[in-house]
Formats: structure tokens, C-alpha cells, sequence
């Protein structure tokens, strides 16, 4: 491994003017999970990592009282979202995404900024951010901006971030009541896993609790980047959702998604997990909904 | 009259690893922690193909890199330094790559950053040739050959075998059930990475510390490679650093190890290999791989008639023990169950993959795979409950098997009637649920492969009533150190923590075969327990005229030497000794033994007993099926086993455990995964190796049948832990769903390609 500088920058603007110094050859580092298995692995030689732990705001975890929006800071570690009462309670699909992911160690490190930066078609903690139209909130030399966490993936690997650009925070807006969400990673492995396929489901249904007004169903590994299944969400809404429905968007799904054999699993199979699963977390967020009214 | 536990004071109880604090804070030294002085890094090159020439190799900018001490090709390598029992694999090829593991070119640098940018400096031009990576293919007259000089693919291996009258008793048989199995390969996973650094002394005497099984035998091997290199009548010295895992990956000599001594006696300076995770991917061994044919047939009550077994091996590119393995698998072929007639044949294979070591169990597992899943069908077949059939035909004390094994004590009853107790095999489970069950036979008593199966033991007691004890047997985490404390403190009435075992060094410690074969226990056990008894018989001697009674009348307990019911002649142990060496004529209490158990080597007719007694078990599953998904959780787990005597049940229970999620891996998630010879997942992400999270609850039985030659009637239960394990589960998915899973690991695409066959 080659050897590096450790800045530990207080505030964002200070870490982007460490990055204007040394543009070409320093690299933003979070909890490190990816950043120093690629040192490591010699992927990436730079001279300096920016690290962003020693900025306060970039950790907090927060809703906003009057207007429901939660806020979570890119810097937030999976294990602190997984230990919180209020995302076990009001975020389903963010606990079962978050308290899955690697191991305990790696949770205790690992950030949710840097899972969705690194952008690998796998990111587990991607999905429900998507699935709840989560908005990342970026800081850059030119200033500050925002775009919906879906857009933020480009390609394996590659984000629409600018050189120097950080991922501050991500906004969730307000979820309407009889709102029921939940992700299932499918894998091989109890822990120290990364999914053969991830799917996400959110649905909301009307006041009668029986029409579904908005659904988002989400894939990882199913793409280059992680997805929205649109045509079988688009089946969903203005439907009395029940388990017939489910099976037929579970099936949408599975023929929207661009799944690929590869060495760790058969495209065939990933379908058809993408096909059973719709069903079944569809059916959870049903039974969290029951459950929450 | 066989002893019960509470006759013992030491043996039998649960004492925690004496190593345990020293590894838990870190402070055990690894190969990875050690640093000689002048210390320089060594850096091997591997193929870029499965199969090429080497047409050109050009070092000269890796020579001229600053910092930079040498650079090995295959040119470099002297002729007759080879590896393997048919040493057919020089340390670095020459001419031509038969493998992505052959090595091509070695570097020595003083700093691992420098071997490693002197490696991709060295420019290597190959010719590429068609590779052949299917054995069965690789048998056929035309294949392609692997290695040219030789006529065929197929390996000149003794492994074709028949004991009574297959054919005959195929007629006879009212039932029979055929079909073909195949197992994959898998990986040791060993914590602690491979590792050697090898120095000369200014005569040309050779030190090296590497992580081995076979202290011995690789001082034999590297005894060898000196002798290659002209080095003649040199010593070898083998130290062992603390090993974290073995599992038999640690068997054979690698070429590591013969590259660190090339590079250390070019550079005159000690030179240190360490591999990191990805090369102990590629670049050491796995279990062997088989294609396997069984036949096996009963008659109108179930009593089997014949096993008729073919099996195809692929080899790799180089030979190492895997080639020997069906040796092994012969065992349970010939005597898993009472069966009187039996055939066997066994055809390895050369291809361009990887090839294949030692793996505990030697074989048995893939074997033990295809006959307890081969044993169900038959019971189907037969209409026989799967319980009854494994009686009907269960191996008992006093059997002879064709092979020609003494079974002297077996418990597999025990075992079988313990599983059956914890576990319900009355067919009443929620849909998608199921019980399987399968057994093992495997060596618990040594097991003779070479001229001798031995292992020394030297004792000497300190003047404080300490003792050490220089064992050849090898602790690599199994915990072989608690087990010889607590013999020989038994035998001395000392505590476990008294007895201070030395097992790392050949200039020091005696000669052993290896850890290998579930045999340290049972010989390392033996030996230590004969020094044990000589230095006790010392001591009562001089005791006895220090208390003018006959040496037989006195005893040992509690750090005491007494004579029982007079309280006047007793004396502390270390009193004792001070006293026998500090009067006139002083004496200092040392012994040593070197215990060679009585069994045989099998002969031309592969005939013989191996071991001077046989563990057993069995052990049982029970599963649940997603029949949407294909995967398989397993519920509760049940390994029951025959051990002889549990000479520390905390460290046996420890074994099972390890084996059967070794065994749960290799039955449901294992797999190195070859691409065309070429690794595919030389990683822990993609490398599925069960996690904490994975392991099941296991609960395991022990049956204690006091075998009269073992140390305190223990037999060997290192292996046995993940030898029926895959069938166990394949059984219990066939009850739960329906579904026969032959090919291993069972995956979830597996089980649902199955599924949708069956509902088809
Ligand atoms: C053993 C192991 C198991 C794992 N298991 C899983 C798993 O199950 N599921 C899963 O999804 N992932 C897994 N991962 C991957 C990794 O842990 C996660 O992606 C983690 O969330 C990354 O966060 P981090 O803070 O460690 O990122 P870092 O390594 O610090 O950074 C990752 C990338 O993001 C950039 N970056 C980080 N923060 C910011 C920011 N705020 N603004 C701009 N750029 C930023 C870095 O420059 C880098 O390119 C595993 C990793 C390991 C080592």
C-alpha cells in the first residue's frame, strides 16, 4: 500500500478547499470500508484522504419534528441507523437494508454516504433510500445542490458527483400514513454478504387501506446501477392490492430488470428471486401497515 | 475392567486450551509476525495461462530495480528439485506452464512493495495451448495431454480393487439402486495464512520456519532440495511457528517453501514468503474434487450385498496427496456398514486445474457422500425404514472387514440410537421440512501409510515437580498440547498447567509421521503417556528406598508421592526430584518412548489394518426447505461419535463443531469456483465459508467405548466431525422435498432446478 497523507477537516468547506489544493491526487474517505480494501488492493494510490468523520453535521441523524422530514448525515454509520428506535419504528425498509449489511465491525464503520459513493450495482443501503425518494444533498467548489439518490449512480463505480463534490446528507420527505415498506437481501450467506439480489418495496394505500396510491419498487444487483422496477410499480397504483397483484408485479419486475449471470449467481435465478420476492415483501409491507393503524 | 471418568483426576475434564489467553490478546507469533534480522521478502510469479509454452523471459529490468536481490526463473531451479510423492513439480517451471498456479519466476527484495514491483517487471512470452479441464474428457484417446512426455492423461495409480464377488452377489440381490455423484473442490479457509523463511548458516546448513503438519517429513523433503542444489550431507532444521489452522493443507511441502530456501541461499540472507488471502486462494490446495459411480445393492430384509464403486479424479497439473486419497475412501467403501463383497476403481486424472492435497477426512468425505446418499435410495428402493437399514447393517466390535479392519470397539449403534433420540424420524414434519441421517467409519488408532507410524516423545522433570515433554506430534490449533499435558499429568498426578508440551522444533523434539489420519491423540498420546509411565517408574524407585516399601505400592495424586493409608511416607513431587538430584550421585528423571502402533500398510492387494481402531458416528440433520427459493436452513444439527474416550470434552465438542460446519459448507455454500483452470472467487466474499452467523446449533453426543489401545482408551476425532455431514443434509432435503441433490455444494439453483423438474 502506498503511503498517504490524513487530513481531518472540521467543516465542509475546509475538507472541499483541501480538495481544490491536491484535486488529482486526494480522495474523500468515510468510515474507509471500501476506500482502504482499494488502497490495499492498489485500485487507488492517492496522496491524501480527506476524511470527513471530524465534521459534526455530517454525522446527525435527525427528524424534524414539524416537518417530518428526517435527515440523515452522509457520515451516519449503518450501525447508528440500525440501533435507532425511530428508524426501526417509522424506516422498516432502512433497518432491514442497514443491519444486514457486512458484519457488526463493518456496520460500526461503515457509512451510508459512503455506501451509496461507492455505487456498486450491490449497495445495499442504496434501495431504501430510493425506495423512500430519498434527496442527496451535494457541497461542492461551486456551491450546493441536490438531486433525487436514484440519479446519483452513473455506472459501476461512478456517481454524477464533480471532483471535489461531497455528499453532505440525505433528505427523506415526509411518508403519507397507511405507508408500509421493507428489503430483503438475498444471498447465500447469513452475514458478510453481498446480495445476489436486493429488492425493496414501499407501498401506500389510501384511507380505506385497501387502494395503493403510491409504490416504489426497488432492485440492487439487478442492473448497472440499482433501479426502479416502473412498470410494475405503475401496476400497482389505483389497485386494491392483494396477493394476485403482487405475483403480477413481482413478474414485471423481473422481466424490467437487466440481471446478468456472473460467477456468483445465474440470471435465471436472480429473476426469479426478483419474481418471488416482490410478492413476499409486498405482502410485509401490507402486514406492517395492518399492523401500524 | 474398563475405567469410568471419575477414576480420572486430569483426563476427562473440560479444561480450556492452555494456548487460549496467549492467542485471544495476541501475542502468539505467527509466520507472519516474525522478522529475522536482515530479513529479505521473497515474491513468487504465477502463469498468466492454463496451459502454455514459455517461449522468452526477460528479468533484466526486474534485476536492475533498486533493492532487488535476486531473481529465480525455471533455468535457475536445479533439475532434480522436485515435489510430490511422484515428484512430478519443480518449485518453478521451465519451458512450459501446465497451470495458473505453476509458478514461472521468483524475486527476493527487502521489502515486499519491491518483490512485488520486481514481479511486474519480469516480461514473460507464452505460446498458448488448448487446455483440458474435464478429466473425463482427459481420459479419452485423443485428449490433449497435460504433460506430453507421458502417453496418457491417466495416472499409473494402484486403485482398482475387488473383495469377494461383486458380480455374483449383484444377481443375488433383491434390490439395487446405481447412480453418479460428484463433490467440488473446496479450501482449508486456514485463519493464518501460508508462510516460510528460510536462512544458511556459513556452512550451508539450512533453518526453516514454516507452517507444516509434517515437520519430519518436510525436513525430508527439504533434506532433498539441498541435495538437488548439491548441498550434500547438510543439517535441516524445521521450526514451527504457531499455526493457525492446517486441515491437512499442511501435508505436503510446497513450492513456496523450496523457493524461499533457492532465494535464501542465493541471497545469503534469510528470506521470508508470506502469501496473502488471495494467493492461499490460488496457490494452495484443495480437497480432491471425484466424479463419482455407485452401484449398491441388499437383499428382501436389507442386509447389503455389494458396493460397487468408479470414481474419476481430477489430478490438476501436479500431484500431490489428493492422488493418494482414494486410500482413504476405501475405508468407508469396504467397511461403512457390514458389507462382504466390494469393488472399487479409481482413475486419476492430469488437467490443467488446480490440484489437490490432503483435506481432513482424506477422501471419506466424498465418499461417505455418495454411499449414505446411495444408502437412502436403496432403503427406498428396498422399502425399508432409512434408521432400520443402517442397523440392520451396522459394523460391531469384533468385525472383520474385507479390507481387512479389526474393529476392536464400535459404537456406531450408539451413535445411530443418540441421533434418533434428538432428533424425530417419524415423517410428521410441517411441509418443507426434513430429517436425513448418515454415518462414518473413519481411522481412530493411526494410520500406517508410511514404513513407520510412529511419533517420539522425550520428559524431563524440572527440580519443582514441572515437566516438559518434547513431542514430534504438531499442534496447529487443534489443541494436541492441552491433550499430552493432561495425559501425562494424569499419569503423574500433576495438573494440566504443570505439563509444558515443546512440539516446534526438529532439533529439539523427536520424530513424528505428521498431524494427519486423527492419529496425534491416539500415537502423539501413546508416546507421551510411555515416557510418562518410564519417568513414573524412576520415580517409585527411588522413592522406594527413600520410604523402604516396594515401588509398586507407591502412588502419585495431587503434586503428592505417597504410599496410601501412611501418612508418613509422602513427599511433594518436587521435594522428591530435588532430592534424587541434589544427593550423592545425583539424577536428573528424563524418559523417552517412541510409540509405534501395531497396524499394517496395506499391501499389493490393498489389504490390511490400517488403524489400531476406528472411530464412528453418525450423525443427523434436519432441514427446511423455501421451495420458492431452493435454500436450505438447517434447524438442528446431531453428530454423534464413537471417540474411545474423550480425554477433554471441551476440546472434543470444539473438533465436532468445526468439522460439521466445515461439513455444512461443504455440503450446502462451498465452492472454489474454476473458470477454465482459472480461480474465479480467490476471496472470503466470494469464497462461501460459513459465518458465526451460518453455524447452526450443533448438539453432539459422546459415546465412550474405552478402547484398549488408546491413551486412556481414546481414539482419534480430529477428521470425523465433516465426513457424513453432506449426506446428512442431502438426505434430509430428499425427505423434506422430494428432491436428490448428487452434486455438491447443494445451492439453492440446485434445489430449484430440481423442483421444477419434479413438479413438471
Ligand atoms: C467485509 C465487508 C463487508 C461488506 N458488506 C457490505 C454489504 O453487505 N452491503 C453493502 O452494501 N456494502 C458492504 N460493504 C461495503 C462497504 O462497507 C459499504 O459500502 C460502506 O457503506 C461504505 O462506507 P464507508 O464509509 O466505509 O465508505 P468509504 O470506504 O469511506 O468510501 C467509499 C467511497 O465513497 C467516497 N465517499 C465516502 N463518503 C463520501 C461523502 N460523504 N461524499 C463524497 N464521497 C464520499 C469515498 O471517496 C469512496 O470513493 C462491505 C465491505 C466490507 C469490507
Amino acid at each position: 500500500m502506498k503511503a498517504f497523507k490524513y487530513l481531518s477537516p472540521k467543516t465542509v468547506e475546509e475538507a472541499i478547499a483541501f480538495h481544490g489544493q491536491h484535486s488529482e491526487t486526494s480522495k474523500f474517505i468515510g468510515g474507509g470500508t471500501d476506500v482502504i480494501v482499494k488502497l490495499k488492493e492498489g485500485w487507488m494510490e492517492p496522496d491524501f484522504l480527506i476524511s470527513l468523520k471530524k465534521i459534526e453535521e455530517m454525522s446527525e441523524l435527525h427528524k424534524n419534528e414539524a416537518t417530518q422530514e428526517l435527515s440523515i448525515g452522509a457520515m451516519v454509520t449503518h450501525a447508528t441507523l440500525e440501533k435507532s428506535l425511530m428508524i426501526q419504528n417509522d424506516y422498516p425498509i432502512i433497518y432491514d437494508a442497514v443491519s444486514n449489511i457486512g458484519s457488526l465491525q463493518v456496520r460500526n464503520v461503515g457509512t451510508i454516504g459512503g455506501n451509496l459513493i461507492n455505487a456498486v450495482p450491490s449497495a445495499d443501503g442504496a434501495i431504501p433510500l430510493i425506495a423512500l425518494d430519498g434527496v442527496a444533498l451535494l457541497h461542492g467548489p461551486d456551491g450546493e445542490r441536490s438531486c433525487d439518490v436514484k440519479d446519483i449512480f452513473v455506472a459501476p463505480y461512478k456517481t454524477i458527483l464533480k471532483p471535489g463534490e461531497i455528499l453532505k446528507k440525505i433528505a427523506i420527505p415526509p411518508q403519507a400514513s397507511n405507508t408500509g415498506s421493507a428489503y430483503i437481501k438475498f444471498g447465500r450467506r447469513a452475514a458478510m454478504e453481498l446480495p445476489l439480489i436486493g429488492i425493496g418495496v414501499l407501498l401506500t394505500l389510501d384511507e380505506t387501506k385497501e387502494i395503493c396510491i403510491k409504490a416504489r419498487i426497488c432492485l440492487g444487483v439487478a442492473a448497472p446501477v440499482p433501479m426502479r422496477a416502473f412498470g410494475a410499480e405503475k401496476l400497482l397504483v389505483g389497485k386494491k392490492i392483494n396477493e394476485e397483484i403482487l405475483i403480477e408485479a413481482g413478474k414485471i419486475a423481473a422481466d424490467e430488470s437487466k440481471v446478468r449471470d456472473s460467477v456468483r449467481g445465474k440470471a435465471w435465478h436472480r429473476k426469479e428471486m426478483i419474481r418471488v420476492h416482490v410478492r413476499r415483501i409486498g405482502l410485509k409491507c401490507l402486514e406492517i401497515i395492518k399492523n401500524n393503524s | 475392567m474398563s475405567k469410568s471418568n471419575s477414576d480420572f483426576s486430569v483426563v476427562g475434564k473440560r479444561i480450556p486450551k492452555l494456548d487460549a489467553a496467549q492467542k485471544a490478546m495476541g501475542r502468539a507469533e505467527y509466520i507472519q509476525d516474525i522478522k529475522l534480522p536482515g530479513m529479505l521478502y521473497g515474491r513468487i510469479l504465477y502463469s498468466k495461462y492454463a496451459h502454455a509454452n514459455i517461449v522468452k523471459i526477460d528479468t533484466s529490468k526486474a534485476v536492475a530495480l533498486s533493492g532487488v536481490h535476486a531473481v529465480l526463473t525455471g533455468e535457475d531451479v536445479p533439475e532434480k528439485m522436485k515435489m510430490g510423492f511422484i515428484k512430478d513439480n519443480p518449485p518453478i517451471k521451465k519451458g512450459k506452464v501446465c497451470s495458473f498456479r505453476d509458478e514461472v519466476a521468483a524475486v527476493a527484495a527487502i521489502s515486499p512493495e519491491i518483490a512485488k514491483k520486481a514481479l511486474d517487471l519480469i516480461e514473460i512470452e507464452y505460446e498458448e495451448q488448448i487446455g483440458i479441464f474435464d478429466p473425463e474428457k482427459a481420459m479419452e484417446k485423443d485428449s490433449p495431454l497435460v504433460h506430453g512426455h507421458l502417453k496418457s492423461n491417466v495416472l499409473k495409480m494402484p486403485w482398482d480393487i475387488h473383495y469377494g464377488d461383486v458380480e455374483k452377489a449383484e444377481k443375488e440381490s433383491a434390490f439395487v439402486v446405481e447412480d453418479r455423484f460428484t463433490t467440488q473442490w473446496v479450501t482449508h479457509c486456514c485463519l493464518g495464512t501460508s508462510g516460510a523463511i528460510a536462512l544458511f548458516d556459513a556452512n550451508d546448513n539450512l533453518t526453516i520456519h514454516t507452517n507444516t503438519q509434517i515437520p519430519s517429513l518436510a525436513q525430508k523433503d527439504f533434506l532433498e532440495s539441498l541435495k538437488a542444489m548439491g548441498l550434500e550431507n547438510k543439517r535441516v532444521r524445521v521450526i514451527k511457528p504457531i499455526i493457525g489452522g492446517g486441515f491437512g493443507s499442511k501435508l505436503d511441502t510446497y513450492a513456496y517453501e523450496h523457493i524461499a530456501i533457492l532465494l535464501a541461499h542465493k541471497c545469503r540472507k534469510p528470506v521470508k514468503i508470506a502469501f496473502d488471502r488471495v494467493e492461499e486462494f490460488k496457490a494452495t490446495s484443495t480437497r480432491q474434487p471425484t466424479i463419482i459411480y455407485i452401484k449398491q445393492g441388499c437383499d428382501k430384509n436389507g442386509k447389503l450385498t455389494f458396493r460397487d464403486m468408479r470414481m474419476v479424479l481430477d489430478n490438476g497439473a501436479h500431484t500431490s496427496w489428493g492422488a493418494t486419497t482414494p486410500s482413504v475412501m476405501l475405508m468407508p467403501i469396504s467397511s461403512l456398514y457390514r458389507v462382504e463383497n466390494v469393488k472399487y476403481v479409481a482413475k486419476c486424472v492430469y488437467t490443467n486445474n488446480t490440484y489437490s492435497q490432503a483435506m481432513r477426512g482424506y477422501g471419506n468425505p466424498q465418499a461417505t457422500f455418495a454411499i449414505e446418499s446411495s444408502m437412502d435410495m436403496l432403503a427406498e428402493k428396498a422399502g425399508i425404514d432409512r434408521i432400520e437399514i443402517r442397523r440392520i447393517n451396522r459394523n460391531q466390535s469384533g468385525d472383520e472387514t474385507p479390507q481387512g479392519l479389526k474393529i476392536t470397539t464400535c459404537g456406531l449403534e450408539e451413535c445411530i440410537d443418540a441421533v434418533e433420540k434428538e432428533l424425530k424420524f417419524d415423517g410428521k414434519n410441517e411441509k418443507g421440512v426434513g430429517t436425513g441421517i448418515a454415518s462414518l467409519i473413519h481411522v481412530g488408532g493411526g494410520a500406517r501409510i508410511y514404513g513407520s507410524d510412529g511419533c517420539g516423545a522425550i520428559l524431563k522433570m524440572d527440580d519443582y515437580g514441572k515437566v516438559d515433554v518434547f513431542t514430534g506430534g504438531t499442534d496447529m490449533g487443534q489443541g494436541l498440547d492441552n491433550i499430552i499435558a493432561q495425559i501425562v499429568a494424569e499419569e503423574l498426578g500433576l495438573l494440566a498447567e504443570d505439563i509444558n508440551v515443546v512440539h516446534s522444533d526438529t532439533d529439539i523434539c523427536p520424530w513424528d509421521v505428521g498431524a494427519h489420519a486423527s492419529r496425534s491423540t491416539f500415537v502423539a498420546g501413546n508416546a507421551a503417556l510411555g515416557a510418562a509411565k518410564k519417568v513414573k517408574q524412576k520415580i517409585q524407585k527411588f522413592a522406594s528406598k527413600l520410604f523402604d516399601v516396594p515401588a509398586e505400592k507407591i502412588e502419585f495424586k495431587d503434586k503428592l508421592v505417597f504410599v496410601p493409608g501412611d501418612q508418613e511416607k509422602s513427599m511433594p513431587l518436587g521435594k522428591l526430584l530435588r532430592k534424587a538430584h541434589f544427593s550423592p550421585g545425583g539424577t536428573m528423571l528424563m524418559a523417552e518412548y517412541f510409540y509405534d502402533p501395531d497396524n499394517q500398510n496395506m499391501g499389493k492387494e490393498l489389504k490390511g489394518n490400517m488403524s489400531m481402531t476406528y472411530s464412528f458416528g453418525a450423525h443427523g440433520a434436519k432441514v427446511k426447505v423455501d421451495e420458492e427459493t431452493g435454500k436450505v436452513e438447517v434447524l438442528e444439527y446431531v453428530a454423534a461419535h464413537d471417540v474411545g474416550r474423550a480425554i477433554n470434552p471441551l476440546l472434543l465438542e470444539g473438533q465436532v463443531y468445526g468439522g460439521v460446519v466445515m461439513g455444512l459448507g461443504y455440503a450446502l455454500t462451498e465452492e472454489v469456483t474454476v473458470k477454465d483452470g482459472e480461480i474465479m472467487n480467490a476471496n472470503f466474499r466470494d469464497y462461501k465459508l460459513f459465518t458465526a452467523k451460518d453455524a447452526v446449533k450443533i448438539k453432539a453426543p459422546i459415546i465412550e467405548t474405552d478402547d484398549k489401545d488408546g491413551p486412556f482408551g481414546a481414539k482419534g476425532i480430529g477428521e470425523p466431525g465433516c465426513v457424513p455431514t453432506a449426506p446428512a443434509i442431502a438426505n434430509a432435503i430428499y425427505d423434506a422435498v422430494g428432491v436428490r441433490i448428487k452434486d455438491l455444494p447443494i445451492t439453492p439453483e440446485k434445489v430449484l432446478v430440481a423442483l421444477k423438474k419434479k413438479n413438471d
